[in-house]
């Protein structure tokens, strides 16, 4: 039995009926959901983004990049400047810093992408200390003392202004993923992977390498970037120390380690699961522990599962055998 | 097995199946709880872990005590005081949600702030838009690009916070013979400091100061010698530093090693007030002259403090937190008492009547009279400036009598006289 067309179109029927549910929830209130839920889930939503930023380079390419950071709050701060600028509304402050972290993915990969493995990732996690410290010093966003962004209360036809926020992150998320799964299967993915397995024999075989590792670095960049953009708006008030805070760097790291690297929906389930946990967390136990969780579950799928619930899924689950794809039955 | 093996129906069924179980775990640790008529619940975040978990311990503790004290009396309007809080790890991104939880799901009935600027802000918008009483602890010119009418500040750093911060520091200074001439500034690359130092810059510049040196350092700096080096090098004749508990240690450690020759060195170092950090350092805090907010010296002595002092006292043993409590911990008593005192002075729960009886009012606290200039500062300034004096041993004892720190401003709280020049 084929069911093609269901097939072709599931993810972005899934897709569809988020966002549908999402103006259900927000614009109509359906479900009547108070204001919590709204600010718990704009954390999750932004870890999907960073997590699935980061998975383009650290899962489907093999580079670990401890500077996620650096790029979330370089999209944070570069929509900051704009506000300060011209009283720039979200929808241009997303693209803005988008494509600043971009340019910055590109400046970053031309400079590390020579390196590999640990020193890859210690480059990286030297630009983040680099970045906080421009900031620190620059006066014009803050600098050191931290800056306001009076948000507005209301967002027609969203109501309260964080609905709005939710789905913009409810969006961006869905865009990170779409982004995500159409390079995991393109052409480019397929040379992404030959890059994770052996470089060297990438390069061999034709592979461009460094300009695979450049589009890498740069989507990375725009996606991270894109997350951190409404932080801003978010908090209401922004400083360097919460910016550049060490968890963006370990959750963008640990969702996708749990929920598996080598494809999309790993961080996707990553991200969900621990975000939602880490939100259930710190207003039930209450303390940091927090990180003690992260760490906790990421020993945890290191040793049981290094291929993530989607691997675990993999071996656990057998599909119907009419359902089966041809080659694997 | 390969991906391919993973199919899209399979997939969506375990996709359901996952989201109705996480949605189920939500829904069940945010319901509502039941809620009771015969409790006040007052809601706040505070920093329990993270960087300023050890203040934020010792303010908790205030609170508690302050809940206690109001219960055992009868509560408030006949119903007993409930405090509902959560750690907000010193992460301000952390804030907004605690506040959206704790007024939609806890459904308190009053908030306050947790301790610290930047974990104070991000409670503003959110406490704004539902119009809610704010009294606030410790944060610094918060209201200014706010301009929020119930926002009530407890530290008594009065109606202009930026530069009556140190203020003081400059009176002293003025005040002696001959008066200095020339000023070095330095500071961390960090909120409070930079705040701090840029204060001291306009006060500098109002006095008439020549700036001889004027530079900051990354708040993980961990050799402060060659800073200090810097400063003699350009001999100053007062100094001011606005830095963080680790870097007020290293700064004084530094002085003491080089051996700065300067007339009046201190102004805004935060932690020289704890008593872990006042135990360490011992002997080398003589002639430092730096701010505080309250001191064992007899000009101090407000009704209900000594009490409150005894109770903190013995509940914070054995806690990791100060043992003293001289410096945060009487003011997140107070900061509920003015709460506390508008609710009574209303005889409701009506946010703007509260509001409007806090900014017309004075409040008798354990800090004493306390009143609110119009963006919610103290209506006159209060930060003290203390002199370290006569301290000759390390024990806990000795910063818990009166003289180790004498008062010398403002001129109504004065205990003592200034040893000048610096003695380093």
């Amino acid at each position: 039995m084929r069911m093609p067309a269901l097939k072709l179109s599931a993810f972005w029927i899934c897709a569809a009926v988020v966002v549908l549910l999402g103006i259900a929830v927000t614009i109509f209130d359906v479900f009547a959901i108070n204001t919590f839920i709204y600010f718990a889930a704009y954390v999750v939503l932004q870890y999907v983004v960073l997590a699935t930023a980061w998975n383009i380079m650290g899962g489907y390419m093999g580079y670990v990049n401890f500077g996620t950071a650096g790029f979330f709050a370089v999209g944070a701060y570069a929509s900051v400047a704009l506000y300060n600028l011209i009283q720039a509304p979200l929808a241009l402050m997303i693209p803005f810093s988008g494509v600043v972290c971009a340019l910055l993915g590109l400046a970053m990969g031309y400079l590390t992408l020579r390196l590999r493995g640990v020193f890859f990732a210690i480059a990286t996690l030297a630009m983040a200390i680099v970045l906080e410290t421009m900031i620190l010093n620059w006066d014009y966003v803050g600098g050191a003392t931290g800056a306001y962004i009076l948000r507005e209360r209301e967002m027609a036809p969203f109501g309260d202004y964080v609905e709005f926020l939710f789905f913009v992150m409810l969006l961006l998320a869905i865009f990170a993923v779409a982004v995500a799964r159409w390079l995991e299967r393109s052409k480019t993915g397929r040379g992404f992977g030959a890059i994770r397995d052996d470089e060297v024999a990438a390069e061999c075989a034709g592979v461009p390498t460094l300009r695979l590792k450049l589009i890498a670095t740069t989507v990375s960049g725009f996606l991270m970037g894109v997350a951190g953009a409404p932080f801003a708006l978010y908090v209401g008030f922004i400083e360097p120390s919460s910016a550049f805070n060490l968890i963006y760097a370990v959750n963008a790291i640990a969702m996708p380690m749990i929920g598996g690297a080598t494809t999309w929906l790993g961080p996707l389930i990553g991200a969900l699961l621990l975000g939602t946990v880490q939100q259930v967390a710190t207003v039930t136990i209450s303390s940091e522990l927090n990180l003690l969780i992260v760490g906790v579950v990421l020993v945890f799928f290191v040793i049981v599962a290094p291929e993530g619930i989607v691997g675990l899924l993999r071996k656990w689950w057998r599909p119907r055998k009419w359902w089966r794809p041809r080659n694997d039955r | 097995m390969c991906m391919k093996s993973f199919t899209k129906i399979g997939l969506q069924r375990w996709l359901t199946r996952s989201l109705a179980a996480i949605a189920l775990a939500g829904a069940v640790a945010f319901a509502a709880p039941v809620q009771a008529n015969d409790t006040i619940k007052i809601g706040f975040s505070m920093a329990l872990t993270g960087g300023l978990a050890g203040a934020g311990k010792g303010a908790l503790i205030a609170m508690q005590v302050w809940a206690e004290d109001v219960n055992a009396k009868g509560g408030l309007l006949g119903k007993q005081v409930e405090l509902i809080y959560y750690d907000d790890q010193t992460n301000p991104a952390n804030v907004p949600g605690i506040y959206a939880k704790l007024l939609d799901v806890d459904e308190v009935d009053f908030v306050v702030s947790g301790y610290g600027t930047n974990l104070i802000a991000p409670a503003m918008p959110l406490v704004m838009q539902r119009g809610l009483v704010f009294p606030s602890l410790f944060g610094l010119a918060v209201n200014e690009k706010f301009n929020y009418p119930n926002y009530f500040q407890i530290m008594p750093s009065g109606p202009e916070p930026m530069t009556d911060w140190s203020r003081g520091f400059f009176e002293v200074a003025m005040a002696q013979d001959p008066p200095p001439k020339t000023i070095a500034l330095v500071g961390a690359d960090a909120e409070f400091a930079k705040n701090a130092v840029n204060g001291a810059r306009t006060n500098a510049e109002k006095y008439g100061l020549e700036v001889v040196y004027d530079e900051s350092y990354p708040p993980k700096t961990a050799d402060y010698t060659p800073i200090v080096n810097a400063i003699q090098a350009r001999s100053p004749d007062i100094v001011y530093v606005g830095s963080y508990p680790p870097d007020s240690v290293g700064m004084v450690k530094a002085a003491t090693e080089v051996g700065l020759k300067t007339r009046m060195f201190g102004g805004g170092m935060v932690g020289l007030q704890f008593a872990s950090i006042m135990t360490a350092l011992g002997p080398k805090l003589n002639g430092i002259v730096n701010y505080d907010f309250w001191v064992p010296e007899p000009t101090l002595q407000f009704e209900g403090v000594e009490a409150f002092l005894a109770k903190y006292q013995k509940a914070a043993e054995g806690q990791g937190v100060d043992p003293l409590g001289f410096y945060l911990q009487p003011y997140a008593y107070a900061y509920l008492q003015v709460l506390e005192q508008g609710i009574t002075g209303t005889g409701s729960m009506d946010h703007a009547a509260i509001g409007e009886f806090i900014r017309n009012n004075e409040f008798d606290t354990v800090v004493g009279k306390v009143s609110f200039a119009p963006n919610g500062e103290w209506a006159n300034t209060r930060v003290l400036m203390v002199q370290y004096q006569g301290i000759e041993d390390n024990e806990l004892a000795t910063f818990a009598t009166a003289g180790t720190r004498v008062v010398l401003y403002p001129a109504e709280w004065t205990s003592g006289t200034v040893n000048y020049p610096y003695a380093q």
